[in-house]
């Protein structure tokens, strides 16, 4: 077996310049799904009328489908979409002006969504219901105390969750890789292809998340640590 | 891209993917079994706390959930044949079906090692207890009064591995596997409407999943209808058990 361990060391750094680019794609679906999901959650506990329907379709179809399919699915369909409304109304506007990025992070951004709903709905669910009802007794609406009592409870609870989440995002970013992104596979699979020493720069490239991922799961212990200051239990 | 989009085409699609349904069923099946008994193997060292092993099996589980399945793809699409070499194998020729099953194989292992060493931590210390009071040696303690315990706590977990690794198996196609996301490329480099392929990927692939989940309720059920009897309604077991619902997200 013949593997240029220098060629590792020189290409970890050549792909680490692309790791901004990877935690772009990885944080902001992680924070518009959030947002997401939240809307998502709250929709589904409180049974909205119509809409809860469409929002269960949404999350079980998003869980149900391979990440790849929403990224093909929005890179397609979108362009498509506009292109129509663009010939329709004349517009001078053309979807290939739009960058790629902003497709990836749409249709991560959906994928996070549907999961960080579920992990919401626990979360929300796991608080005692007498919460929300002393929340009512001291007068507050059910906004003001899903905002201030139920939901910090409800991220407290599912925190590892949320974690775990970032480091599924994390190597789901890789997916990107396959609407030609330069995120750290793109720039190893560009590194790997310059040199021939595919083995090489992919062995580099594993490194460079696996490191992430140890980092992450480094500080969701931390937090999870301070999170548990305050739920010990008990009067005291 | 380029033609006009045409529903109608997703379903003269969905039967035409059909067809290449069984590749994929080979590497859920062929990865799922052998991860199986990766993951029995790598499980066993850490519970027993085995030195050197132990710290192995530690590392390879690290570095498996660490790194992303694409990149392990990759890295035994191209490291394999490397490391075989030199003892005379050569697998320039061999389908690129194997590398797929290889690599989620090794992966699963990791994920089910964690689940099963999770499950038999979940069992009562007392229940061994009893067991060697009972006169059982270690071996058979934990074969008839642990396992059979700890295999329902895991079952959910081990169903959501082989869904995520279902929906894993929709990246094979980066490495010219032929099976359904494959069959896909070829229809769209022949009939360029990219988007419909996609709906209809979709759709096999949620159909799939449907009737997998349905399935896995159906066997859970059964597998604790003895365990129902048992009154728990504390929410602190409550919220354990919600936490439990959500899994490590898997694509």
């Amino acid at each position: 077996m013949s593997i240029d361990l220098q060629f590792i060391y020189t290409s970890f750094f050549q792909i680490l310049k692309a790791l901004p680019l990877t935690l772009v794609i990885t944080i902001v679906p992680l924070i518009a799904g959030f947002g997401i999901g939240l809307a998502t959650a709250l929709i589904r506990i409180y049974r909205v009328r119509w809409i809860h329907r469409i929002a269960d379709f949404y999350v079980s179809f998003l869980r149900g489908t391979p990440m790849l399919m929403h990224l093909f699915l929005i890179y397609y369909g979108i362009p498509m979409i506009i292109d129509k409304l663009s010939e329709r109304y004349g517009w001078a506007f053309q979807s290939s002006s739009i960058p790629i990025l902003v497709f990836v992070l749409i249709a991560f951004s959906l994928t996070a969504g549907a999961y960080m709903s579920e992990i919401i709905r626990s979360g929300i669910l796991a608080v005692d219901i007498g919460q929300m009802e002393a929340a009512h007794a001291v007068g507050m609406s059910t906004f003001q105390a899903l905002r201030r009592i139920i939901i910090p409870q409800a991220i407290g609870a599912v925190l590892p969750n949320l974690c775990s989440m970032f480091v599924g995002f994390l190597h789901g970013s890789t997916l990107a890789f396959t609407v030609s992104q330069m995120d750290i596979l793109g720039k190893a699979d560009v590194v790997a292809s310059v040199s021939l020493k595919f083995l090489e720069a992919f062995i580099a490239a594993a490194f460079i998340y696996w490191g992430l991922t140890i980092i992450a799961e480094r500080i969701t212990a931390l937090l999870e640590r301070r999170v548990a200051v305050y739920s010990k239990g008990g009067v005291s | 891209m380029g033609k006009s989009f045409d529903l109608s085409l997703v379903l003269d699609f969905i039967p035409e993917l059909l067809r290449y349904l069984h590749i994929t069923l080979i590497v859920l099946g062929g990865s799922i079994v052998l991860g199986l008994v990766g993951g029995v193997l790598l499980a066993v060292p850490r519970l027993y706390r085995i030195p050197v092993l132990s710290q192995l099996a530690t590392l390879y589980v690290s570095f498996m959930r660490g790194t992303p399945i694409l990149i392990k793809l990759f890295l035994v699409y191209y490291g394999l044949p490397e490391l075989l070499k030199p003892i005379g194998i050569d697998l320039s020729r061999t389908d690129p079906l194997l590398f797929v099953i290889v690599t989620y194989a090794l992966s699963d292992a990791a994920s089910f090692a964690e689940i099963f060493r999770g499950a038999v931590r979940s069992v009562d210390k007392g229940q061994t207890e009893a067991a060697y009071a009972a006169g059982m040696t270690t071996f058979q303690s934990f074969r008839r009064i642990v396992v059979p315990q700890a295999l329902i706590v895991a079952f959910p977990n081990m169903a959501n591995t082989l869904i995520g690794s279902l929906k894993d198996t929709s990246l094979a196609f980066s490495i010219g596997v032929m099976d359904m996301v494959g069959r896909g490329q070829t229809l769209i480099s022949a009939t360029s409407h990219a988007l419909e392929v996609y709906i209809s990927l979709s759709v096999v692939y949620y159909v799939i999943v449907i009737v997998l989940e349905k399935g896995f309720a159906f066997a859970e059920r059964r597998l604790q209808r003895h365990e129902r009897k048992r009154v728990v309604h504390k929410p602190a077991i409550r919220a354990k058990r919600l936490k439990e619902v959500v899994q490590k997200v898997r694509f």
